[in-house]
């Protein structure tokens, strides 16, 4: 009887300790924003090394040279909202950051869609894209305004 | 007499921006900024009249006391321009403690915009509690810059401020700076929480009409629309801290 309730015992506390396991590894709000801006520090600062002047080869029909800025953006934005997306989110924010990447997934392929478009020298659906960038960012903003992000919100004037 | 006219503009074509405007929270503070510019179709080579509107807001995200703002500073994109030739001038001296009225008695050939502000007054042992003003923007030099004279006044608690904006030029996307500083002698109104400002002035000089401010377009012939980094607020708090927010908006060719 002892052993049965032992064994008992030992099994609840095995599955307490599954159960409870992945939300002891989610890491605080404050600790989610320190890793995320240490990763998004260093691909925002790429980004506006890597977009300078991009608005202005638009302005000056340079369709070509823009793209090839905006293709080396969109890498930079796709690698690090893959980076981000991996790591593991506090608990309580789950649906939160859940629409805020599929924010960020839209600005991805809006800035694909940029890319695109300059390279067919198509101006000015180019620029009708960078609107909807820009408005997506807005939105992904708006959604994890609590988290206090400085590199990893969204800032128009980092893009040229 | 000249004649004069400041307008308030209705600024319809400013939905480009959500209704709340773009915002940003650093710690426990949230900057909110929000504007636009009238007529949005200009021409691409050459500046046309505009009127300017821009609201910005600074809150706390659990409701607590406002810091005091030391510093305010408001970028405009290089492609606007900012006329004074032949603008009368307003003085500091002749708007401190006048009422509205009486500032535009004194200074109305100087008028160029309007507004409003909302700013959290806090006295000791009691709860902060809200005043609401009218603004008047005047056109006005210090120490030889050109400058914004931005005149307050609420009626309870009755009282008047004045703020000179400086306009400095810069390289860089945001090549006009208004900029004031707040002094704590300003009592009560560093801890803003709100303005809403509107600057347009047309005006005639040597027989030609000039405009406050001006913008074009200046995208290539083959597109028809540009976007831009249009405004950006920047806020210096006593505690130390800086937090900005800059807005982007498009202009059509016409």
């Amino acid at each position: 009887m002892h052993r049965t309730i032992a064994i008992a015992l030992l099994l609840a506390a095995c599955l307490f300790a599954a159960a409870t396991a992945p939300a002891a590894e989610a890491p605080t709000r404050d600790e989610y924003v320190e890793r995320l801006e240490a990763i998004c520090k260093p691909d925002a600062l790429a980004t506006q090394k890597a977009m300078k002047g991009a608005r202005g080869d638009i302005r000056a029909e340079r369709f070509a040279v823009a793209a090839g800025k905006f293709a080396a953006a969109t890498a930079i934005f796709s690698g690090n909202v893959k980076e981000i997306s991996a790591k593991p989110r506090p608990a309580a924010d789950g649906e939160r950051l859940r629409k805020w990447f599929t924010y960020l997934k839209r600005q991805e392929a809006y800035l694909g869609q940029v890319t695109e478009q300059l390279r067919q020298e198509h101006p000015t659906k180019a620029l009708r894209l960078i609107q909807r960038f820009i408005h997506t960012g807005n939105l992904a903003n708006n959604v994890v305004l609590a988290f206090g992000f400085n590199w990893c919100s969204f800032e128009f004037s980092r893009y040229g | 007499m000249r004649r004069l006219l400041v307008a308030l503009v209705v600024l319809a074509g400013m939905t480009a921006a959500t209704a709340y405007g773009e915002r940003a929270q650093r710690g426990d503070l949230i900057v909110t900024l929000n504007g636009g510019f009238a007529p949005q179709k200009l021409p691409r080579d050459r500046p046309a009249p505009v009127s300017v509107r821009l609201e910005a807001a600074l809150q706390s995200s659990d409701g607590t006391t406002l810091p005091r703002v030391t510093r305010v500073e408001l970028g405009l994109p290089g492609q606007g321009l900012i006329t004074t030739r032949g603008l009368p001038t307003c003085t500091a001296r002749r708007l401190r403690d006048t009422t509205s009225a009486r500032a535009l008695e004194v200074c109305r050939s100087a008028l160029i915009g309007s507004g409003r502000m909302s700013a959290q007054v806090k006295l000791p042992h009691q709860p902060a509690f809200a005043v609401h003003a009218r603004l008047l923007a005047f056109n006005g030099r210090v120490r030889g810059h050109r400058a914004v004279f931005v005149h307050g006044t609420s009626g309870q608690p009755p009282a008047t401020v004045v703020l000179p904006f400086l306009i400095h030029l810069r390289p860089g996307k945001f090549g006009t700076v208004l900029a004031a500083d707040l002094s704590p002698t300003l009592g009560p109104w560093p801890r803003f929480a709100r303005f809403e400002m509107d600057l347009f002035r047309r005006y005639g000089f040597r027989g030609q009409r000039l405009s406050y401010i001006s913008a074009s377009c200046p995208v290539s012939k083959r597109i028809g629309l540009g976007v831009f980094s249009f405004a950006k607020a920047t806020f210096a708090l006593a505690d130390g801290r800086r937090i900005s927010k800059g807005i982007a908006r498009s202009c059509y060719v016409r």
